[in-house]
């Protein structure tokens, strides 16, 4: 009888209750999509650091990876030192140098790493081959498509380009083996890929066995944060980077958004709250006369309230509904936007859907419609029944 | 024609404390001096003064290190692609850097200062066609180039932005529809007096307009508020001078007359239907 | 008469504050009403007649003295003893019919039994014969803006029987009506006496207070005439 009457309540006055639905359906979506902003980032982060097992990196002190030119000197003997912690089971040195690749008249830049490819963790191999001899590389599809090159091409890659003298620094021909996705790669950013050996034997003497990062992964079990600090004493020139603490970076640069989220959110549950409280109000005031009766034939306060609030609630749970819909539309489309966020990997989604955190931020807007609803029925039931009945015979 | 040029050259530079240089019993050249950015002064505690020694490169031996005097804090400009970045700022003289960092003669670049007169195009054109082995540009297509986050973040605002307009307009209407409808008893009162529909319907939209009104103004009161208080956060937290949020007059106006729009059409649309149903339903719903 | 009085009123006041002033609406009423009676209580607008009638309702409470229905004392009770002395020992009808708008012409005569927790099934299938009972059938489906005024205060008045009440009360039943569907509903009122309700009406209607086995008579607060059918 309760659900009977709120369902015939909310039909009575249909372009209010779709307006409403729609208005909460909105402040849903915007809440929807505020919650996976503010967790999806750093989940979606932390997801791209795991993929590939890497629990620590080693980075130029007081520098992020790749976040500037410096380097680590002494490969080897980094390499040494690590070994000689039984939890690290794998070690990758990664170097990273700008190539230069004439094509025609143009010059082509583009990113290059030089890796172990037994080890590496930076890219999959979309189709051909790895980089298995010392003459091979591999690119991704923006650069190929900037070379207008394909698996099998030769192309002359140089280091150290002087425009000035037209002239390189150091200069191989390597043949293209694959194409490649960079797993940190930006969008529209060309990367290239070689082994450590043939980029160091172009980059000159002053960076031999030095290398831009150090990709660590451990063995199961061990305590990655213990390693950290294990190595942070061990190596003083380098900073040791857990995924936590990448993480902890991530957050600090990027909080503006965390907020921006937080406080959009807060708003967006603050309106869906305004708009079932001023409707569930406005509903009730109409229906004072209609509520007074109810009392006076024995229906009991609580059942009035109840009554009421289930219309609070159909309409948030109405409006969660289609505001689910909406958010994970809207949310690709914010997306796409902030993928083009600069330094930032492709990889990255801004706005990354987690059930538990949907559910709760949609489940936190009917409870609040639930809420709404309480006071004004509340107040409605409350009312003297005599007084009530008088005031609807005059009016 | 060019009044100044300025050459810059950027590169990663480590810088450790070191304490003050012995007293020497030789006389050693005195150190040079460097200016740091007001946060990185903060963040290392360094004040003007200090000794601290530089490297192009971390773990870079002594001898390749160089000791410097903090010469001068500056307060950096304020650059939209560097906000949230969190880097520190230091400026060295130019051959110093040269020196420390290995590039021997080389910059990165050359700012070029004009006189007031001097017609920008033609003389980027001057200077491209002469050029062997560098580009000129004018210095504002670079500054498009270089705020791409800020640019990213902009749109990302813009998106935001439209989507709070219409989940607003939304909102609004929903508001105004109900204030309107709460009145239908009062609507009927009026008409059974015989005052005409049309007379009660613009007393409606009147009365919705006014709503609109003053719910702008005290909008634009919350929104100030709101302004300053992001402008004060961010600032402390990116600690840059950049405005994050401005309230200007069209985006006031825009605010105004959307929701007085709204308001309208919410009053001119509920009053329509209620002054169309008889009275006599009214009362009686 | 005690022994039997279904309604018991002893020194009852009513006050009111309307504003700044005080508007003693009952000033110390005595009245007992028997078990299967058929009481009119009239009077001018403003005589506390109606507020007498909420008292009795258990919808009001005196400011002094006590009110005792069907043997139990109602001054006094908290809001949910009320409520479900209401539910379950009085029926309601008003002038203004005041049926639920959304519910049909079934619904709002099995609402009060919904809220008795009465079977679904069954508190349709009495439904059905109490609209059959008041001779309304054939419109069961009907919201009330579908229906004659006649017809909704019948609807109402099987509402107010639903849950079997012993006492019946109604304030001004026939006011909006014409005067033939009021003699209706007057008819409808004697069944409902002669079938075993107690019935207690405030009227200005003098055929439906000649139709009382008693008729009150209240002025200013305080009962005035008392008259039984002879």
């Amino acid at each position: 009888m309760k659900l009977t009457l709120a369902k015939a309540s909310l039909i009575r006055h249909r372009s209010r209750t779709i307006l409403a639905v729609l208005g909460v359906a909105i402040a849903a979506a915007m809440l929807l999509d505020m919650v996976m902003l503010a967790s999806g980032m750093r989940e979606s982060f932390r997801q791209l650091l795991m993929s590939r097992g890497f629990e620590i990196r080693l980075a130029p002190k007081g520098t992020l990876p790749f976040d500037t030119d410096a380097t680590i000197p002494n490969v080897r003997a980094v390499t040494e030192v690590l070994r000689g912690n039984p939890d690290i089971e794998m070690i990758s040195p990664v170097m990273g140098a700008s190539i230069h690749i004439p094509v025609g008249e143009r010059n082509v830049s583009s990113a290059a790493l030089g890796i172990d490819p037994s080890v590496q963790g930076d890219y999959e191999l979309l189709s051909g081959g790895d980089v298995t001899r010392a003459d091979a590389i591999v690119a991704n599809d923006y650069l190929l498509e900037q070379l207008g090159a394909e698996i099998g091409d030769t192309l002359d890659v140089g280091t150290g380009y002087d425009p000035q003298t037209r002239s390189y620094t150091g200069q191989r021909r390597l043949v293209v083996t694959g194409r490649v996705r960079f797993l940190y790669g930006a969008t529209q950013q060309p990367g290239s890929a070689m082994r450590r050996e043939t980029l160091e034997g172009m980059v000159g003497p002053e960076r031999r066995d030095r290398a831009s990062l150090f990709m660590v992964s451990l063995r199961e079990g061990s305590d990655a944060e213990q390693v950290r600090g294990w190595i942070a004493a061990q190596l003083p020139n380098v900073t040791a980077i857990s995924i936590a603490t990448a993480i902890a970076q991530v957050d600090q640069r990027l909080s503006y958004f965390r907020q921006l989220a937080f406080i959009l959110g807060a708003v967006s549950l603050f309106v869906g709250f305004l708009l079932v409280t001023t409707l569930v109000t406005v509903s009730v005031n109409e229906r004072a006369g209609e509520i007074a009766v109810m009392r006076a034939i024995g229906v009991s306060r609580a059942h009035v309230v109840q009554q009421i609030v289930i219309e609070g609630v159909a309409i948030s749970m109405a409006g969660a509904v289609a505001g689910l819909a909406l958010g994970l539309v809207t949310a690709r489309y914010l997306n796409e936007i902030l993928s083009a966020f600069p330094g930032l990997p492709m990889a990255i989604d801004f706005f990354l859907f987690q059930p538990r955190a949907a559910w709760s931020a949609l489940g936190l807007l009917v409870v609040s419609g639930i809420g709404a609803g309480i006071y004004p029925a509340w107040r409605a039931a409350s009312l003297p029944i005599a007084e009530s009945l008088r005031r609807e015979a005059i009016a | 024609m060019f009044i100044s040029a300025i050459a810059a050259l950027s590169a990663v530079l480590l810088v450790q404390d070191s304490t003050p240089a012995q007293p020497a019993a030789s006389p050693a050249p005195a150190p040079r001096t460097i200016a740091i950015d007001e946060a990185f002064a903060e963040a290392a505690n360094l004040n003007v003064g200090d000794h601290v020694t530089i490297s192009a490169q971390p773990g870079t031996e002594a001898a390749k290190a160089e000791s410097v005097v903090v010469g001068a804090i500056f307060r950096r400009g304020a650059d939209p692609s560097e906000v949230a970045r969190g880097d520190f700022k230091v400026r060295l003289h130019l051959d110093q850097l040269q020196r420390i960092s290995g590039y021997g003669d080389r910059v990165d670049r050359f700012a070029i200062a004009t006189t007031d007169s001097a017609d920008i195009a033609p003389t980027l054109e001057r200077v491209n066609r002469q050029a062997f082995g560098f580009r000129a540009y004018h210095s504002r297509d670079i500054a498009v180039e270089t705020s791409r986050t800020f640019l990213v973040v902009s749109r990302f605002h813009r998106a935001i932005g439209v989507i709070t307009i219409v989940a607003s307009s939304v909102f609004l209407l929903c508001i105004m529809v109900l204030k309107v409808e709460e009145r239908r008893r009062d609507i009927a009162a009026l008409r059974l007096m015989g005052i005409s529909r049309s007379s009660v319907a613009q007393s409606i939209v009147i009365e919705a307009a006014l709503v609109a009104l003053l719910g702008s103004a005290l909008g634009v009161l919350l929104g100030w508020a709101a302004s300053l208080f992001v402008n004060s956060h961010y600032k402390a937290l990116y600690q840059t001078p950049l405005e994050f949020s401005i309230i200007t007059g069209p985006i006031v106006a825009f605010a105004v007359s959307l929701s007085l729009v709204l308001g309208i059409a919410a009053g001119l649309a509920a009053s329509l239907r209620l002054v169309r149903t008889p009275p006599l339903t009214l009362f009686g719903r | 008469m005690t022994g039997t009085s279904i309604v018991s009123l002893r020194e009852v006041k009513r006050d009111y504050v309307l504003g700044a002033e005080r508007v003693h609406a009952l000033q110390g009423v005595t009245l007992d009403v028997a078990a299967g009676d058929y009481v009119a209580i009239a009077g001018p607008s403003g005589c506390g007649k109606s507020t007498l009638l909420n008292l009795i309702g258990v919808i009001d409470q005196p400011t002094a003295g006590t009110v005792s229905v069907g043997g139990r004392r109602v001054d006094g009770m908290s809001d949910r003893e009320a409520t479900m002395f209401r539910l379950h020992s009085i029926g309601f009808v008003f002038q203004r019919f005041y049926l639920m708008p959304i519910l049909s012409a079934l619904e709002n005569v099995a609402l009060p039994m919904a809220e008795a927790k009465v079977p679904a099934r069954q508190r349709i299938e009495r439904a059905a014969e109490l609209l059959d009972y008041v001779g309304l059938s054939s419109r069961m489906n009907h919201r009330p803006s579908e229906l004659s005024g006649g017809e909704q205060q019948r609807v109402a008045i099987a509402r107010a029987i639903a849950n079997k009440p012993s006492l019946v009360l109604a304030d001004e039943p026939t006011g909006e009506l014409d005067a033939h569907t009021g003699a209706e509903i007057i008819a409808l009122f004697r069944r409902l006496n002669t079938d075993g309700t107690t019935i207690i009406v405030v009227t200005h209607d003098e055929e439906l207070a000649d139709a009382a086995h008693r008729q009150i008579h209240m002025r200013d607060g305080r009962i005035v005439g008392d008259a039984f059918e002879v």
